[in-house]
C-alpha cells in the first residue's frame, strides 16, 4: 500500500498533474470563499474543463477544488462575519468575534491549520480503510448491493430536509427518472413518450448540474436587489500576518479537540450526503460540551475554530471513501467525481481500487498534496479574496450558466444533455420552493440502474424475496434501512417539537 | 383547505399513477419474465402511497393547528422576486433555444449579455461596457480553451454556419 501511495506521490508531482491540483485547489478556495457559490457549484463549474483531460489530471483538480473549497469559506467566515459555504458557517461563531477585537490574523491561520490537520487525519482514514472496505464488498451479491443502496437511500432521505415523507418523495423522484428509457436487462424501451434521445435514459450529470446550479442560483435571483454589497464590510487594514509556529502549536495543543472533531468530520462524510455543513455544526457543538469553558464559546475562542475547520475538512476524507470503497457518493461534489470517472469509462465501487490502482492511489496523492497547497493558497491570496467576493453576481451567473451549458452538452455532443439541464433546472428550483431536498433525488438518480439491475439479477438467481432478509450482510443492511427511518422519525418528531418549522431550502 | 405539501402529493400521486398505468401495457421479455414494468411498477407505486402520505399529513396537520393564514416569507432584505426568476428562465430557455440554431459564439454573446442586464440594468454607461466586455470575455475565452485546447466541439449554428 505505501509503495502505491509513494508512487502516486510520486505521480502526481509532475506537473501535468499538479498543474490541475494547483489550479482546482486555488478556483475551491476562491469558489468556497465567495458567498452564495457552494463546493458543489464550483465542482459543477470546473467540470467541463476536465473532459479533455486524463483521467488523473481531472480527478487530482476536482480534489484540489474540494479540499480547497471546504477550506476557502472560512476566509469570508472569519474575516467578514460571512460563511463562504454552509461548511464554514460555525467557524463565523468564533472566527469573526476574534477578527472584531484584533485577531484577524490568528482567527484566519487558527481555520487554515486546523482544517490542515484534520484533512490530513482524515486523510490516513481514507487511505486505510478504503481498501479494506472494498475488499470487503467484493464479496458482495446482488442481495447485498441492493440492500446496501436502499441504506443508502434511506439514510440521505431520512438525514437530509425536515420531513421524511419529502426526503422519500424526493428520492422517489430520483428513481422514477431512471426507470425512463431502455429497461437496463433487456434494453426494450418504456416510458420514452416518443421522444430519442430518452430512449437511452437520462444522463445523471446533467440532471445534477441543472438541479443544483439553477436551485443556488435562482434562490439568489429572487433575493436580488435587496442584498447588501459586501465591499463596505471589507477593512482593507487588517493585519493577517502570525507566528506559524504558534498557531500550529496552538491547533496541535488540544490533540483530543483536533481528533474528536476529526473522527465527527469522517464519520458525517462516510454517510451519505450529509456533508461538511452538518460536520461543522456538531463538530462545534461537541467541542463545546467538552470544553472546560463553554461559556467562551461564541465570543472568539480557538476551539470554536479548530473544531468547526478540523471536521470540515476531514470530511472530505470521509466523503472519498464511500465512493472509493462503494460508488456510493457521500455528497454533491462527490457525485460529480463519480460522474467524471464514468465519463471516461471508469467504473466505481469496490473494485475500483484493484482494477485502477494509479487512478486510486493517484487521488489520495493529490488528497493529502492539496492541503499544504491550499493552505500556500490562502497565505498568498487571502487579501486578493476579499476583493474577489465583491464580483457582482449580475456577472457571475450568468458565466456560470454558460459553464453548466458546456458541461452538459459536452458529455454527448448532442443539444438533448442541455434541454435535460433546463427541465431539472426548472424542477429543481420548484422543489426547493416545495421545500423538498435535492440530495435524495440526486442519490436516486445515480443508483436507480443499480437498485433495479441488483433486484432483477437477485430474483432471477433466487426467487426467494427472503433471500433479502436472511442473508447476514444483506439482512443486517436492510435492518440498518430501518433503524435509520426510526431513528430519522424521532429526529424529526424531536426537531419540529423544539423549533417548529423553518424556512431555509434543503440543498 | 389544501396547502402546499398536499399539491405536492397530489401532484405525486397523479404523476406516478399515469406512469403506472403506462407501464401495464409494457410487453413481458420471454427471456426475462420479470419483464421491464415488473420495477418502474414498484418505484411508482411507492411514489403513489408517498403522495398519498403527504395529502394526508397536510390534511390532518391543518386540522389540528389553528387556521392561520400563510404570510408568504421574503428575504431579510425585502420581497423575493419571482419576475426576476421567470425572466432570467426565459432567458436560459432562449440561449438554449438558440445555441444549435444561431452557434455557440452568438447564442452565448447574447446570452450573457441579455442576463447581465437583466440580473442589474445598465443605469449609467459602466454597466453596459460591463455586460459587452463580459459576454465579449466569456464568448472568446470558453470557445478557444474549449474547442482548441479541450477538445470540446461547441455547436455550431445552422442560421449562421459557425
Amino acid at each position: 500500500m505505501y509503495e502505491l501511495l509513494w508512487s502516486g506521490i510520486v505521480d502526481v508531482f509532475q506537473l501535468k498533474y499538479m498543474l490541475p491540483l494547483v489550479i482546482g485547489t486555488v478556483v475551491g478556495v476562491v469558489g468556497g470563499a465567495l458567498p452564495g457559490v457552494t463546493i458543489t457549484m464550483t465542482i459543477i463549474i470546473v467540470l467541463p474543463f476536465t473532459f479533455g483531460l486524463d483521467p488523473l489530471q481531472g480527478l487530482a483538480a476536482m480534489t484540489g477544488v474540494y479540499v480547497g473549497g471546504s477550506a476557502g469559506g472560512l476566509v469570508t467566515a472569519t474575516l467578514l462575519g460571512i460563511p463562504g459555504t454552509p461548511s464554514s458557517v460555525a467557524t463565523t461563531f468564533d472566527g469573526f468575534p476574534m477578527a472584531k477585537k484584533g485577531d484577524a490574523g490568528r482567527a484566519l491561520w487558527l481555520g487554515v491549520w486546523g482544517s490542515f490537520f484534520g484533512g490530513m487525519i482524515g486523510g490516513v482514514f481514507l487511505i486505510a480503510a478504503t481498501g479494506p472496505l472494498a475488499n470487503f464488498a467484493i464479496a458482495f451479491g446482488p442481495w447485498e448491493f441492493f440492500s446496501l443502496f436502499v441504506l443508502a437511500l434511506s439514510m440521505v432521505a431520512g438525514l437530509v430536509g425536515r420531513s421524511l415523507l419529502k426526503g422519500f418523495l424526493s428520492g422517489a423522484i430520483g428513481l422514477i427518472v431512471t426507470v425512463l428509457g431502455n429497461d437496463p436487462m433487456m434494453g426494450q424501451p418504456r416510458l420514452t413518450f416518443g421522444i430519442g434521445f430518452l430512449e437511452g435514459g437520462v444522463p445523471f450529470l446533467p440532471v445534477l448540474i441543472g438541479v443544483f446550479a439553477f436551485a443556488q442560483i435562482m434562490s439568489d435571483v429572487e433575493k436580488m436587489g435587496g442584498a447588501r454589497t459586501l465591499a463596505g464590510s471589507i477593512d482593507r487594514a487588517t493585519k493577517l500576518t502570525v507566528s506559524h509556529l504558534k498557531v500550529i502549536w496552538e491547533v496541535l495543543s488540544k490533540p483530543f479537540l483536533l481528533l474528536w472533531a476529526s473522527f465527527i468530520g469522517v464519520v458525517i462524510g462516510v454517510l451519505p450526503a450529509v456533508g461538511g455543513s452538518a460536520a461543522n455544526m456538531m463538530a462545534y457543538d461537541q467541542a463545546k460540551k467538552f470544553s472546560r469553558h463553554p461559556e467562551r464559546f461564541g465570543t472568539g475562542t480557538s476551539e470554536g475554530i479548530v473544531a468547526s475547520e478540523s471536521a470540515n475538512n476531514a470530511n472530505v476524507g470521509g466523503s472519498l471513501v464511500t465512493i472509493m470503497a462503494f460508488g456510493i457518493p457521500g455528497d454533491a461534489v462527490t457525485a460529480v467525481m463519480l460522474g467524471a470517472l464514468t465519463i471516461h469509462g471508469i467504473q466505481s465501487g469496490p473494485l475500483f481500487i484493484s482494477q485502477n490502482p494509479q487512478i486510486a492511489y493517484g487521488i489520495f496523492a493529490a488528497y493529502l498534496l492539496a492541503h499544504p497547497i491550499m493552505a500556500l493558497v490562502i497565505a498568498i491570496g487571502a487579501r486578493f479574496m476579499l476583493r474577489v467576493v465583491t464580483v457582482p453576481k449580475a456577472a457571475l451567473f450568468p458565466v456560470v450558466l454558460v459553464l453548466c451549458v458546456i458541461g452538459a452538452y459536452a458529455l454527448s455532443n448532442t443539444m438533448s444533455s442541455v434541454y435535460i439541464l433546463l427541465i431539472f433546472g426548472l424542477l429543481g428550483y420548484a422543489m426547493v420552493k416545495l421545500k423538498l431536498p435535492l440530495a435524495p433525488l440526486i442519490l436516486g438518480v445515480i443508483l436507480g440502474d443499480q437498485i433495479e439491475t441488483n433486484l432483477i439479477r437477485a430474483i432471477m438467481t433466487d426467487s426467494d424475496l427472503w433471500q433479502f432478509v436472511v442473508r447476514p450482510i444483506s439482512g443486517v443492511l436492510l435492518a440498518m434501512s430501518v433503524g435509520s427511518v426510526i431513528l430519522a422519525l424521532w429526529q424529526h418528531r424531536r426537531h419540529r417539537q423544539r423549533v417548529g418549522d423553518d424556512d431555509s431550502p434543503d440543498f | 383547505m389544501i396547502g402546499r405539501d398536499g399539491i405536492t402529493g397530489l401532484v405525486a400521486l397523479a404523476a406516478s399513477l399515469v406512469l403506472f398505468w403506462l407501464t401495464l401495457g409494457l410487453e413481458k421479455n420471454p427471456l426475462v419474465p420479470i419483464g421491464p414494468g415488473f420495477y418502474p411498477q414498484i418505484v411508482l407505486g411507492f411514489t403513489a402511497l408517498l403522495g398519498l402520505a403527504l395529502v394526508a399529513q397536510d390534511l390532518l396537520g391543518r386540522r389540528k393547528a389553528p387556521a392561520v393564514p400563510e404570510a408568504p416569507k421574503a428575504a431579510p432584505g425585502g420581497k423575493l422576486n419571482y419576475t426576476l426568476v421567470a425572466l432570467t428562465f426565459a432567458v436560459f430557455g432562449a440561449y438554449v433555444l438558440l445555441l444549435p440554431l444561431a452557434g455557440y459564439r452568438v447564442a452565448t454573446f447574447l446570452f450573457v449579455l441579455g442576463c447581465s442586464f437583466l440580473l442589474e440594468p445598465p443605469r449609467r454607461a459602466g454597466l453596459w461596457v460591463r455586460g459587452g466586455v463580459l459576454a465579449a470575455i466569456t464568448t472568446v475565452v470558453t470557445y478557444y480553451v474549449f474547442e482548441q485546447y479541450l477538445a470540446v466541439l461547441l455547436p455550431r449554428g445552422t442560421w449562421t454556419g459557425f
